[in-house]
Formats: C-alpha cells, structure tokens, sequence
C-alpha cells in the first residue's frame, strides 16, 4: 500500500487488520504467518443486476423459490375429485411423456414402455411400462401426475399441474396412454437400459493442454500475474513466487470471511483482493477471474481438500448451507438433495446423477459440449436454471454457504484442476 | 490475446524412427453457415490450411473445411533420419499465418 494508504477512489475502505493469518489455510501446514490480505469489502463482486448468460434459456421463474427467496405456492392437501372415466387421447399421451421441452419429459425419470422410442430413458423412478396391469383407479393415476404430493409428500416428482407445465386434459391424454402399458420395455440396445447402463467414467488426461483447454488458463493467468492494474502493481509484485505460496491455499477454500459476512470462494477472493491491492477489476465469471480460479486451484492440484469447519462461524455457514440444500426450489420443486441425494447415482434421462463427493475436485472444470470454463458458482446456476428456478448472482452469500457445505463433503479429495467434463 | 499453438514432438528420436507429432491451435473455426441472434450470419473464418515441413521440405499439409470444429487438433507420423527443425505454419482466412517450431535431436 502505497500513496498515502489509498489505492483509488472506492477503495478507502480496505481494512488492515493485525491479526496473524496462515495463508496456507486450515491446517496452517506452511506454517507462514503474515498479515490478513487485504480485500474490497464495498460493492459487489459481479455484474449487477445480474444477467443470465447468453445462451442460457430466459425464463422468469420468480413466482417459484430460490435459493435466496421462498415464494413457491404450498402443496394441495388433499386429491382433486375426478368424475367418471378419464377418456384421454392414448397416442397424444405418450408423445406427451416424452417431450423433451415440457419440464424434461416423464422418460427422463420413469422407463415407459415403448414411449420415446425406449430411448435413454432414466430410472430414478418405477418403470411404469406395466403400470396398464396395476388396476389403479383413473382419480389416482391423474392425481399423481397433476401433483404427487397429496399422496406421497416426500416425492421428489414435480407438481406437473398445480406447477403449471401440463393442462388437465393433456394430464387426461397421458393417463389414457398409461393405461395402455402392459408390457416390459423392449430396448433396442443395452445402452436404453438404464439398469445395465454403465457410469460415465473420466479418463481424460485433464491437465494435458491438447486435451483441456481450460489448460490454457495457466499460461493466461501467468500474463495476468504480471499485469499492472490500476494501482500501479500486479500479482507479482507482493506474490514473487506463487508455486510455493499457493501449494495449498485453493484447498483450503472456500471460507468465512468475517469482513464481508459471508463464505467467500476462490473467485470471490480473487475479485475483492485484486480490487484492494493491483486495482484490477476481476469480475466473477470474467475471462480473468476464471483464469486466476483455475490456476490457483491448479497450483494446488493433489492437495486434499481441507476447508474450516470448526470454527463457529463456519459450522453455522454449512448448517444454512445443508438447509439450503434441501429446499424445494423452481417450477420442478427439486432440492439439490433430491437429485444429489434421495436419487443419485441412478440416471435422469442420459445423465448420472452423481453424489456430491467427487462433484468439487475438478472446479473450475472444462466443458467440452460448450467450450468453456465453468467454475462452482455458475454450475450451482446451472442446476437452478435447469430445474426452472431463477438463479442468484455468483457471489450471492447463499452459494458461499452451499459451496462450504459441499466442500466439507468432499473433504480429503484431492485437487485436479482445471477438470474435464461433457 | 491471441492463444499459442499447442504441440507434442519428441525432443530425441533415433535414426529411421517414426515419431509421433501432435499440434493444436486455438482458434474458432467459424463455418459461416451460423447465424447470430439478430439473424445475421456469421462470417467464415477457419483455418483452412495447415503445413508442417521439417528442414525445409514438406512433410505433412491439409486443407481444412468449415465442418473442421474449434480448436483443429492434428496427429501424424513422420520419420526422422536428422537432427532438425519442424515447422508449423497454419493459414487463417484473413491470411493471418501462425508458426510455430520444434527441434527434434537424432541420436
């Protein structure tokens, strides 16, 4: 700090502290002690207002929770009254159960039959290809697709009708086609059987540049090191050798920062400190946030994860971040619980639904189906998004703390970064 | 800022040997037969044209299509009988040309 303390306007309020500070994090394994790193605790450390991202499908799901809001209308408490017989149109029903842009489509969680084609379909719920045998009532049938609720209330099954993706009488057609399954699913392949389907498995040499090119970060944030911000320093000139100071620290995040009151992240970090020390604005989920993200985990690769939590802080942040978890967000009411939970490790459609040990490793992580680097924070949007909930900002307090959750379960697992993925 | 071409050579070989070359360029191969959101298509720009010559004569060269996706990755073979000097020239179609040099020692 130099210029009489103050960097640039906006940053006056950087606070020094005296308190010592391992920066190698919570087992203090360097054991090197230095003063707490300044951070810019005015503002936010993304876009605002928050912008969804080009590409991704725009949607205003705001009547339905979030992980920041509870608006969601409460459950039916008891089966809506169906008068009569349903006579619904079987052949619509079944082109119905398998369209894709309607929620995700029934075969995404149910094998049905010969709905779809039998192709992919996912087996996290009954194979209901002989549901037509099981002599349910046309009330029952109807309820449980309009919302399963009032039957079962710990269903991860999404309200279809009273959360508005089908109308009663297209609700009728698919009854009419259930009715009609009386036979078990002839596959085409062993692949469309989700039971003899096997798991995805990554053998991509993830930090081989020719493979991944979220390698190429490396190099970029090397430059960026050595880039002046606006303060007249880089990186460098307070971090000469990073190999040896950062052999640990990325493994150590994400934490609580008493300052801001919140988790913060790697990204986070690097945003706030970058503003308070070089002046650069490193925006989360800009090209240079992402390339510092992924070559500071990448200095700690093999390290095992090791994140605070002990401190009372921070088992409060992992106690609201596991209660997050478990909250019913979007128009598919789905908990992070619900699909990394009570479902995992079974198929959603093509897609394995993983644990959450293995599921924090390799962040930031190359996508291959959209050539790009996605850290944590924009694959918890992505999970809100797909489920059609409105997604926070990225250094939203509530990610922090579902982030910190999720560390904490993957406790011991070693850093591969930048990780490779579809 | 322009991203480095990637290669894999062999830094030794011996006499008569086969080895194996990879490279890789960054760049994104638009095909021109993309539109943008307003409708409006995308101009072409691909690497269409990749050499690799080794001390001066050609050892390998390609041309590329628009159906080439981002980022063309090429793997080959070349036999080596000298020590010397592989280079690697690929041409955009703004006429750009990246090069880019390896050496390889015969033992």
């Amino acid at each position: 700090m130099t210029r009489g303390g103050i960097l640039a306007s906006g940053i006056a309020t950087v606070v020094f502290m005296v308190t010592v500070f391992a920066i190698a994090g919570g087992s203090g394994a360097l054991g090197q002690v230095t003063k707490e790193a300044p951070l810019e605790t005015k503002g936010e450390a993304s876009v605002r207002p928050w912008k969804r991202y080009v590409g991704w499908p725009a949607r205003d799901e705001s009547t339905y929770n979030t992980l920041g809001n509870v608006a969601t209308p409460a459950a039916p408490t008891r089966p809506r009254k169906i008068a009569g017989p349903i006579t619904g149109d079987a052949k619509k029903g079944s082109e119905l159960v398998a369209d894709r842009d309607r929620g995700g489509s029934c075969l995404a969680c149910h094998v049905m039959g010969p709905a779809g084609g039998a192709n992919l379909p996912g087996n996290i719920a009954p194979d209901l290809s002989e549901i037509g045998n099981a002599g349910r009532e046309d009330e029952w049938l109807f309820n449980y697709i309009y919302d399963a609720r009032v039957y079962n209330p710990e269903t991860v099954m999404p309200p279809w009708g009273s959360h508005g993706f089908f109308n009663d009488e297209e609700i009728n057609d698919m009854v009419a086609f259930l009715k009609t399954l009386r036979s078990p699913a002839a596959f085409k392949t062993a692949l469309d059987d989700p039971s003899k389907r096997p798991p995805p498995v990554e053998k991509r040499e993830n930090l081989d540049p020719i493979e991944n090119p979220a390698m190429w970060s490396v190099d970029k944030a090397q430059e960026l090191w050595k880039q002046a911000g606006a303060a007249g320093k880089s990186c460098q000139s307070c971090h000469a050798s990073a190999n040896a100071e950062f052999k640990t620290w990325a493994a150590s995040m994400p934490k609580w920062e008493p300052r801001l009151e919140k988790v913060l992240g790697v990204e986070e970090f690097v945003t706030r400190h970058a503003k308070a020390t070089t002046g650069a604005d490193w925006l989360m989920e800009s090209d240079e946030n992402r390339a510092m993200s992924v070559y500071l985990h990448y200095l700690a690769n093999g390290t095992p994860i090791r994140v605070d939590t002990t401190s009372p802080e921070a088992k409060a942040a992992i106690e609201r971040g596991k209660e997050l978890s478990a909250r019913k967000v979007g128009q598919l009411n789905m908990a992070c619980t619900d699909c990394h939970g009570k479902v995992a490790n079974h198929w959603i459609r093509g897609q394995w639904l993983a644990e959450p040990k293995g599921q924090y490793d390799h962040f930031p992580t190359w996508r291959t189906s959209l050539l790009a680097i996605w850290d944590i924070r924009q694959r918890f949007q992505w999970c809100q998004v797909n489920i059609r909930a409105d997604e926070l900002p990225p250094d939203a307090k509530e990610y922090g703390d579902l982030e910190l959750y999720l560390a904490a379960q993957n406790d011991g697992q070693k850093l591969s970064v930048p990780g490779i993925r579809h | 800022m322009a991203e480095k071409p990637r290669l894999k050579v062999p830094k030794e070989a011996k006499k008569g040997d086969l080895i194996e070359i990879k490279t890789l360029l960054p760049h994104v191969m638009e095909s021109g037969q993309r539109k943008d959101r307003d409708g409006k298509m995308i101009p072409r720009k691909i690497i269409n044209k990749f050499v690799c010559e080794f001390n001066g004569k050609p050892v390998f060269a390609v041309d590329l299509e628009p159906a080439v996706a981002a980022n063309p990755y090429m793997q080959f073979h070349a036999k080596v009988d000298e020590s010397g000097t592989f280079k690697f020239s690929w041409i955009d179609d703004d006429g750009t040309v990246t090069t880019a040099e390896e050496s390889v020692t015969v033992m």
